[in-house]
This record gives structure tokens, C-alpha cells and sequence, in this order.
């Protein structure tokens, strides 16, 4: 499968790297030439786009057209949104997946806005040492 | 009508002024306390101090039963997310956001959002100014029609509006003369110095553009 992702920070190189040892092609948009050394030693097959993922142009360079899932994980959720809402009504992609940065920002992440799935970090992580912490007491 | 703003910079400030001063009741969301500094002293509107896209801070400003919303904080993204979200969750009658980039702009215009480009404006503006035409560009209405601006041209002074009007291309819409603007009637003399605001098919312009040459 060919996976577009968007932000190539800690998350994203490393999402990069996870998807790539699976056997997908990976392509990785960011806008801060600096990330360019962290993905390349994280994911060193993933094709590597130099650019704004919320501009149409760059989408369409990275081959948003041909993706078969695209994954918005940026640090910033209006950004998140702003792409997967492009991936969906502007250029079809069949499934599309964000991050939720801030949880009060989570109530935004829905299908209406192009969002098949969400991934609130802060809560997923809040409900794993919640187990852990409820283990051990 | 109720309208809430969202964003306090410059557009946000001018525009909390411009249509309180209209009547308008207005609610203006900024997550900096320091963007009240910018509001003049007569506003009399409320300001919520608040992240835009936290649902109770929209909920807070009464989004679900406000007449409309402008989006015009300094992201494009937040604009064109919070303006999305109030038509389609709040269903506000009413939405426009401000973007930057004119490429965004045009794909959220397809999906049905108001957006107001400053940067393809100011660029199609200053091209404008640039590139001298006779026929000063006031409006585009719709694409086929613009609304133009012309000093009577000698040829036309002293003869009547429908002179002008035969071409069945332009309409003469007002004359503004001596400080003053009016609606013409077919048969008003145009008189010198008179600047007239014409609404001209986008085909006939260059037709136009020739006769008051002429």
C-alpha cells in the first residue's frame, strides 16, 4: 500500500519507519528541511517532500492522488484537519487518519471533516498509565 | 444581527468596529488578553478571551444562534477549520474566513466556504492599477459582468444616458457629479466631468473601452 505522511517530526518519521518495515511505500511531506536527516535514519526507503502539506500543489506532487491511506500527523490539529479534510473532498484518498494534539480539540476529528480516524495521543497515553498505575495499587 | 468574530488582529479589530457601529451585536473570540488593547473604546460588543477552536469557547460566544461568523485569525488553517465547523455543526447561516494562501483559498471555496483572499486581491489589484485601462475596474459580478468606473468621455458629454446604454452591453448604473451620486434615467444628460460607474459584460469591455476612447 502507499502511505502519505504528513509531518515528519518524532511521530511522524518514526510512524515512517514502523510502516516501511511492514513493506509500504512511504512518502513523507514536512516543511522543515531540518527533519530531513531524522527520516532518512528512522525510515531510510521513505521518499522524503520538502513543503506545506496543507497546500493542494504539494499534496499533488507527493502523490496524494495515487495514496491509499494518508496519515496527518503534524503538531498542529487545525493543520491535521486541514489536511485531511483536502485528502478527502478535494482529492479522494479511500481512508485518512489524524493525530489530536490538544484533547480539547478532539471533538473536531469526525467524518464530517474528513477524518476516518483520530488518535488522541493525550488520552490514549492517559488510559495506558491509568492501567499501569491501577495494576500496581 | 448577531455576529461573532473570531481573531483580533488588525481585520478582526476593524471589522468589530465597522459593524458594531452598523448596529450589529457582536461577540469577538482571541486568545491573547492582550488583543482587547487593540479595540477601540466605543466597542461595545463582548470579548471572550479563549482558544477558537475549543467547542465550549464556541459555545460560550453563542455560536448555534449567531446570523454569522468571520474566521480571521492570523492561520489559514484555523480560518478554514472553525469556518467548516460553524456551518456544518452549528449551522451559522452566514461564514467567511480570511486565507492567506490563494491555492487554499480556492480549494475551500469549492467546498462551499466564503473565503476572502487579501494576497490574490491586493495581486489582482495592484496588476490592475499597473496595467493602465481607462475603464477602472470597481467589482467583478460573477465573472461575466463588471461594475467599472469611467470619466465622461467628450464624445458622450451633453448626450443622453441611453446613448451609452444602445450597445445593450452596459448599463449606466450611477453618475456621481459635483460631489454627489444619483441614478440615471435614460434620458439624462452626461455632462463634463461627470465620473460614471457602468456595469459592462466581461465580452464587451474592450468594445466599451474603445468608444469612450474614441
Amino acid at each position: 500500500m502507499h502511505m502519505l505522511i504528513i509531518g515528519g517530526g518524532l511521530v511522524g518519521s518514526y510512524l515512517a519507519g514502523l510502516l516501511q518495515s511492514d513493506g509500504h511505500s512511504v512518502t513523507v511531506i514536512e516543511a522543515r528541511e531540518a527533519a530531513k536527516g531524522l527520516i532518512h535514519r528512522t525510515a531510510p526507503g521513505a521518499s522524503f517532500v520538502l513543503g506545506d502539506g496543507t497546500d493542494p500543489f504539494v499534496l499533488e506532487s507527493a502523490g496524494v492522488r495515487t495514496a491509499d491511506v494518508v496519515a496527518a500527523v503534524t503538531g498542529a490539529d487545525e493543520t491535521n484537519l486541514v489536511i485531511a479534510s483536502l485528502a478527502r473532498f478535494a482529492f479522494s484518498v479511500p481512508r485518512t487518519v489524524a493525530r489530536v494534539n490538544n484533547p480539547h480539540h478532539s471533538w473536531m476529528f469526525t467524518p464530517m471533516m474528513g477524518v476516518d480516524e483520530a488518535l488522541n495521543q493525550a488520552d490514549v497515553m492517559a488510559h495506558l498509565i491509568a492501567q499501569v498505575v491501577e495494576r500496581q495499587g | 444581527m448577531r455576529i461573532i468574530i473570531l481573531g483580533c488582529g488588525r481585520i478582526g479589530a476593524g471589522l468589530m468596529q465597522h459593524l458594531s457601529l452598523h448596529g450589529h451585536d457582536i461577540t469577538a473570540v482571541d486568545p491573547d488578553p492582550r488583543a482587547a488593547a487593540r479595540i477601540a473604546p466605543s466597542f461595545r460588543g463582548r470579548m471572550i478571551v479563549g482558544d477558537v477552536l475549543d467547542h465550549q469557547v464556541l459555545l460560550d460566544a453563542q455560536i448555534a444562534q449567531s446570523d454569522a461568523l468571520a474566521a480571521v485569525t492570523a492561520s489559514d488553517d484555523v480560518n478554514v477549520v472553525v469556518a467548516r465547523l460553524a456551518r456544518q455543526v452549528f449551522h451559522v447561516p452566514r461564514v467567511a474566513a480570511r486565507v492567506y494562501n490563494p491555492r487554499t483559498a480556492e480549494v475551500y471555496h469549492r467546498l462551499g466556504i466564503q473565503t476572502v483572499s487579501s494576497v490574490a486581491w491586493g495581486i489582482n489589484r495592484i496588476a490592475e492599477l499597473l496595467s493602465y485601462s481607462e475603464l477602472e475596474p470597481v467589482a467583478s459580478l460573477g465573472g461575466e459582468a463588471e461594475l467599472v468606473a469611467a470619466s465622461a468621455p467628450a464624445l458622450l458629454v451633453g448626450r443622453p444616458v441611453s446613448a451609452l446604454a444602445t450597445l445593450g452591453e452596459v448599463h449606466v448604473a450611477t453618475i456621481s457629479r459635483g460631489g454627489r451620486t444619483f441614478l440615471p434615467q435614460p434620458g439624462t444628460i452626461i455632462e463634463a466631468g461627470d465620473l460614471l460607474y457602468l456595469v459592462v459584460l466581461a465580452a464587451a469591455k474592450d468594445r466599451l473601452a474603445a468608444l469612450l476612447r474614441s
